[in-house]
């Protein structure tokens, strides 16, 4: 298989769409860690791998998204389980997803969220504490085995350069960035107040190969922010918009943008200039494959 | 006192704890009436804060710090504004904010008064799950209990403890008091509360008015 930076450069890849929506629709209960499922439901993880596998995604994410030590702390009742063998197991079955489902030419990506705490003045989180918890993280995932990390959601540029060095520190893969950021009038913030110039600067000066946004938006919001990145800097980008904006319909957040929709507005945002796209919250493998359709169609 | 007021409210927006105790301090010291120091001063720059986040001019980090500033101002002012606790008990209120909701600025506002006006608070603070405000009050055999809700998505959980109280067969003897920036008079019908206050001294009111 082919390096995954160099054939960035050949066409547009297409990385899957969102998990925990996947998982809720399989039963994963109010209050439960989904990360934990890739322990006590394998089965589940790897029938959502092959679903997103079979729509076309190039890329597929890890379950690892609130797998730190520190949020798994704070999201588990009794006991927290272990990190490192939380994400281990969500490397190694997503990879054997790969392999048993004849897909070899398909790259893995370690998915790494936030830790949910905040640093000062909001919280006390340091960076120290931030490094610590993601280098649990990727380095059970680099043991794995995934060909590239994907860091997600990030709100504060303090924690995702943290999150990429401490992947720097036990792995020479390449490394994707995401903020998550929403539209003001201003322009384009993440709650925090850190700007797409601070992450085009930031990221990449800590190591990251790849940069972009993902959720809190969705597609057709996210385009102007492609164009406003694509003109800050000549580093990859990713973009992996909702789908659509969540209404509230008894407690459950429901998603009402149809799979075609999203990908017409996707594909403006690789008109833009993105060199991958994917989908977070509530694009379930039918957008995915409705994006790919229109990959294989573009040029 | 109107340029004094501005300074109070500027202290705020700016994020600034030591100016706005200084500006507490020289409140009381001036002799300038506290409600009137809160309400126009103080509390009009958490709402600028509030309004200037809303518009995108500020973030995360000013909106935390500005409210660092108001609770600093708060301590100051809070001995001042209870100095005036009446000797008599009119009736024992248990206050709270609801559950998922850490607002506690307003809440503790009404706490406060409520208690300097003769009322028997119980502050359960902030996140209150809807059992402990019915527990605590059965406990303390309180004429009210004031559930205050900051957020459209905790508001609903005001009317959850009316349910409970109603599953306890306390309705009637407990009364529910809401308040908080998103309520109004219309939700409190809606959902059936025995009363809506806008501010601190109408929640003093209310109290005063309905306890029998
Ligand atoms: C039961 O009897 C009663 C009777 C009367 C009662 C009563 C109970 N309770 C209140 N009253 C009444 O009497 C009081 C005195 O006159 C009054 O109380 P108030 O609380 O209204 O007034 C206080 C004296 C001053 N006002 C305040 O203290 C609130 C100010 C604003 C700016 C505000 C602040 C300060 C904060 N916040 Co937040 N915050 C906002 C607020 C904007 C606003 N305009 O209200 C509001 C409420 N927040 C909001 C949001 C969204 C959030 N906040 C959040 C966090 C915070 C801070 C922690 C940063 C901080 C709170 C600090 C603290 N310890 O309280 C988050 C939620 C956290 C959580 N789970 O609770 C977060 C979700 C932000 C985020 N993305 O993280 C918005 C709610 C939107 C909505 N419609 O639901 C918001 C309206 C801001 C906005 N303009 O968008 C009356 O309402």
């Amino acid at each position: 298989m082919k390096p995954f930076l160099e054939s960035l450069g050949e066409r547009v890849l297409l990385f899957d769409g969102g998990m925990g929506s996947m998982l809720i629709a399989a039963g994963l209960g109010e209050g439960e860690a989904p990360d934990v499922w890739n322990i006590t439901r394998p089965d589940v993880l790897m029938g959502v791998h092959k679903a997103f596998l079979d729509a076309g995604a190039d890329v597929i994410q890890t379950n690892t998204f609130g797998a730190t030590p520190v949020k798994l702390a704070a999201s588990s009742r009794g006991a927290p389980p272990d990190a490192a063998k939380v994400n281990e197991a969500g490397a190694t079955l997503a990879r054997t997803a790969i392999r048993e489902f004849g897909f070899g030419d398909r790259w893995l990506a370690g998915d790494i969220g936030p830790t949910g705490e905040f640093f000062p003045p909001m919280g006390v989180l340091t960076e120290a504490r931030a490094f610590e918890a993601f280098r649990i993280q990727a380095e059970a995932l680099e043991n794995g085995v995934v060909d590239i990390f994907l860091i997600e959601t990030m709100y504060d540029i303090r924690e995702a350069v943290a999150a990429v060095r401490a992947v720097r520190e036990v792995s020479v893969k390449p490394v994707v960035c995401e903020l998550t950021m929403e539209r003001k009038k201003r322009g384009y913030f993440t709650i925090v107040g850190d700007t797409p110039a601070r992450a085009a600067e930031e990221l990449p000066a800590a190591g990251a190969d790849m940069i972009g946004a993902n959720c809190s938006m969705a597609s057709a919001e996210m385009i102007d922010l492609a164009s406003e990145m694509r003109a800050l800097t000549k580093t990859p980008l990713l973009f992996q918009p909702n789908a659509g904006r969540p209404e509230m319909v008894s407690g459950k957040a429901v998603y009402r943008q149809t799979p075609e929709e999203f990908a017409a507005e996707v594909m403006k945002i690789v008109e833009a200039g993105a060199e991958a796209v994917g989908g977070c919250c509530g694009t379930t493998p039918e957008f995915i494959r409705a994006l790919r359709a229109k990959l294989d169609a573009w040029r | 006192m109107k340029e004094h007021l501005e300074q109070c409210m500027q202290a705020i927006v700016d994020g600034d704890s030591p100016k706005a105790a200084e500006l507490a301090k020289a409140s009381l010291d001036k002799g300038y009436p506290v409600l009137e120091v809160i309400e126009k001063g103080f509390a009009r720059g958490i709402r600028e804060v509030g309004r200037l986040w809303e518009e995108g001019e500020l973030f995360l980090p000013e909106l935390v710090i500005g409210a660092e500033a108001m609770k600093k101002a708060m301590e100051v002012l809070r001995p001042a504004l209870e100095a005036g606790e009446a000797a008599e008990k009119l009736g024992r209120v248990v206050i709270g904010t609801i559950e998922g909701d850490i607002h506690d600025i307003g809440k503790t506002l009404v706490a406060t008064m409520l208690s300097a006006n003769g009322f028997e608070v119980t502050d359960l603070g902030a996140d209150v799950p809807v059992k402990r405000f019915v527990d605590e009050a059965e406990k303390t055999g309180a004429d009210w209990i004031a559930v205050s809700a900051l957020l459209t998505t905790t508001m609903p959980g005001q009317k959850r403890v009316i349910d409970e109280l109603a599953s306890r067969s306390l309705r009637g003897k407990i009364r529910v008091m809401v308040g908080g920036a998103p309520c109004s008079k219309e939700w409190a019908a809606e959902i059936g509360a025995d009363g809506y206050a806008g501010d601190a001294v109408a929640a003093v009111a209310l109290a005063r008015q309905k306890t029998a």
